[in-house]
């Protein structure tokens, strides 16, 4: 039979924060000693109290606008309690009830719309390395703050899922609430599926695959579970509702512990956290920061970088800015209502940020140090200059593509894009009479005088023999094209 | 609301906690006792008030985003557990 999937997604991100959410503890543990960042609140001794992190607020306001979503004035939190060695409270505390984050949208590149049904604030919990006969207990992330993301059941295929993982991590990265790095867990998705047979009106029963950290992991639990399921009811049995692990190496998912159910969680109101009541000025001036979202983008470079190049580029927010630099596009208006963009055209000709952004895609990605590059792009005065001296044909594309990498060169950045391409030779000959005096010299060359008479006698191939001759005299200086054009005028 | 036997083993498995026979049933009835007496609560009409969430009557209460030193440090917290391994916390094994 043929069953439709229905999915959806809960996404936890990390947010960026210096400090943890409740306490005023280093949140970046990267690299650092196990139980190195944490506090008397992170161990949840007796009497401490938490202390809430303003700048976590004002980064779930991003992430909220972001994704389009409703920014909810008033917000509270919960405790929800399990009892689990990760969490030495007993409780995690977590927006159960009222969450910061309303009702939105993700706008998929193919033009689909995944509607958010809310997102809120709470504290990660420590992390267990598990052993033969015991686990170890690091609090390095107790109390990180996370916003979680919890979409409505609108993705129907492992494409989608997919595509709504890659925006959502998009998403954030460019609005600068998470460093979103996956392998370090800064984004981790649980993807909930069932399937009913095509024209049914009743869902059927889901199955929850937890704790996904990759885009691809997300698209193949999917296609597997979807596959799991059918044969479950083509076999008239049932789906068993439950929590299932993936194993990435494997490529299956397999079940898990029986979920708790929400009542089981206790929640309660947290009392020692007053309210969050924001007023409609704090909220508009902190959306007002966001920066330009993969849709502006995609607005601005309409019809001027290839949508499949664009869709590369779209990875990393950095170089986004820089060839919106490039283009003088001015920034987004200050609290201009959502959805009513206001971007003026680019400036620099679409030809030059043509040829910027695949150098971008076709040398800078291909480096080995590409990710150290992106670091820190070159000047936009240079990538400017570069790109003009390439469209009057003063630089080959290969000299272009060379200067393009030493402007990444510690040692050769800092001379300038014309500079460098003098230093190294390789500014192309453009200058008529001075092309002319050495096509001269070529053709008055004894080993060039059989190729003459062979091109006036009809053959066409020997021009690239004395393109050849003329490129060697000029020390590789020389404009291929109007070499060709001089040796014609003068060979005819 | 009547506690059944098994609400009270089913709470004890959430709390990781055993119980014995005997436990089981002086603490159902221990439990059976305290809702009966708060919800005695229950005679109010409370329809028409606001939930209360926190009784200080504050909001908005934020700190700045700035690491600041600690007042015990990870020896401390560290000696506070039962057993250590490379300054973990080590714990019986759990799945």
């Amino acid at each position: 039979m043929k069953y439709i999937p229905t999915i959806g997604i809960e996404c936890h991100v990390q947010l960026c924060t210096k400090t943890k959410l409740f306490s005023e503890v280093d949140n970046d543990a990267r690299g650092k000693e196990p139980n190195s960042c944490v506090s008397p609140v992170d161990y949840a001794l007796p009497g401490m109290l938490p202390r809430l992190n303003g700048e976590a607020i004002r980064l779930a306001i991003l992430a909220g606008r972001a994704m389009n979503c409703e920014i909810n004035t008033w917000s509270r939190f919960d405790r929800k309690h399990y009892f689990y060695p990760d969490s030495p409270k007993g409780y995690q505390i977590t927006q159960f009830y009222e969450p910061i984050i309303g009702a939105g949208y993700v706008e998929l590149p193919s033009g689909t719309k995944i509607r958010i049904e809310h997102a809120h604030l709470e504290g990660d919990a420590g992390k267990l390395t598990h052993f033969n006969s015991y686990s170890l207990v690091d609090l390095n992330r107790v109390d990180t703050p996370l916003i979680e993301i919890v979409s409505m059941p609108d993705i129907h295929s492992a494409s989608d899922a997919h595509d709504y993982a890659k925006e959502l991590w998009r998403l954030m990265c460019f609005a600068g609430v998470t460093y979103g790095d996956l392998y370090n867990g800064n984004m981790r998705f649980d993807v909930n599926i069932s399937l009913a047979p095509e024209g049914a009106e009743k869902l059927g029963t889901r199955a929850e695959v937890k704790n996904l950290n990759s885009f691809r992991s997300v698209e193949r639990a999917v296609e597997y579970e979807i596959k799991r399921q059918s044969k479950i009811l083509d076999a008239g049995q049932k789906v068993v509702q439950e929590t299932r692990g993936w194993n990435d190496a494997k490529g299956e998912t397999t079940g898990q512990r029986s979920k708790e159910e929400a009542k089981d969680y206790r929640y309660m109101p947290e009392p020692d956290l007053p309210p969050i009541n924001l007023s409609a000025e704090f909220i508009e001036n902190e959306s007002a920061k966001l920066p330009l979202m993969p849709s502006d983008y995609r607005e601005i470079f309409n019809g001027i970088i290839k949508s499949d190049i664009l869709e590369v580029l779209l990875d990393y927010p950095k170089l986004m800015e820089k060839l919106r630099e490039l283009g003088k596009v001015p920034g987004r208006e200050r609290s201009r209502p959502l959805g009513q963009a206001s971007l003026s055209p680019v400036n620099l000709p679409s030809s030059q940020i043509a040829t910027i952004s695949n150098l971008f895609t076709s040398v800078l990605l291909a480096e080995e140090k590409s990710a150290e590059y992106l670091n820190d792009l070159p000047s936009t005065a240079d990538l400017a200059e570069l790109a003009e001296m390439n469209e009057k044909k003063e630089l080959s594309s290969t000299a272009t593509k060379e200067v393009f990498l030493k402007l990444f060169d510690p040692q050769m950045k800092n001379h300038g894009a014309k500079q460098i391409a003098k230093e190294l030779g390789l500014i192309q000959e453009n200058d008529l009479g001075a092309l002319e005096k050495i096509v001269d010299v070529v053709l008055s060359k004894p080993e060039t005088q059989k190729a003459q008479e062979d091109f006036r006698a009809g053959s066409e191939k020997v021009l690239g023999f004395l393109v050849g001759q003329v490129m060697k005299e000029s020390r590789g200086k020389a404009n291929p094209g109007a070499v060709q054009e001089i040796l014609r005028k003068k060979l005819q | 609301m009547d506690i059944k036997r098994e609400d009270i083993l089913h709470l004890a498995n959430l709390s990781e906690f055993t119980l014995s026979d005997a436990e089981t049933d002086s603490l159902g009835k221990d439990l059976q006792d305290i809702i009966k007496y708060i919800s005695q609560l229950d005679e109010l009409d409370t329809s028409t008030v606001e939930p209360t969430y926190q009784v200080f009557e504050m909001e908005n209460v934020w700190r700045d985003d700035v690491i600041l030193e600690q007042d015990a440090t990870r020896e401390e917290l560290l000696a506070l557990t039962k057993n250590e391994i490379d300054n973990q916390i080590k714990v019986p094994k759990v799945l």
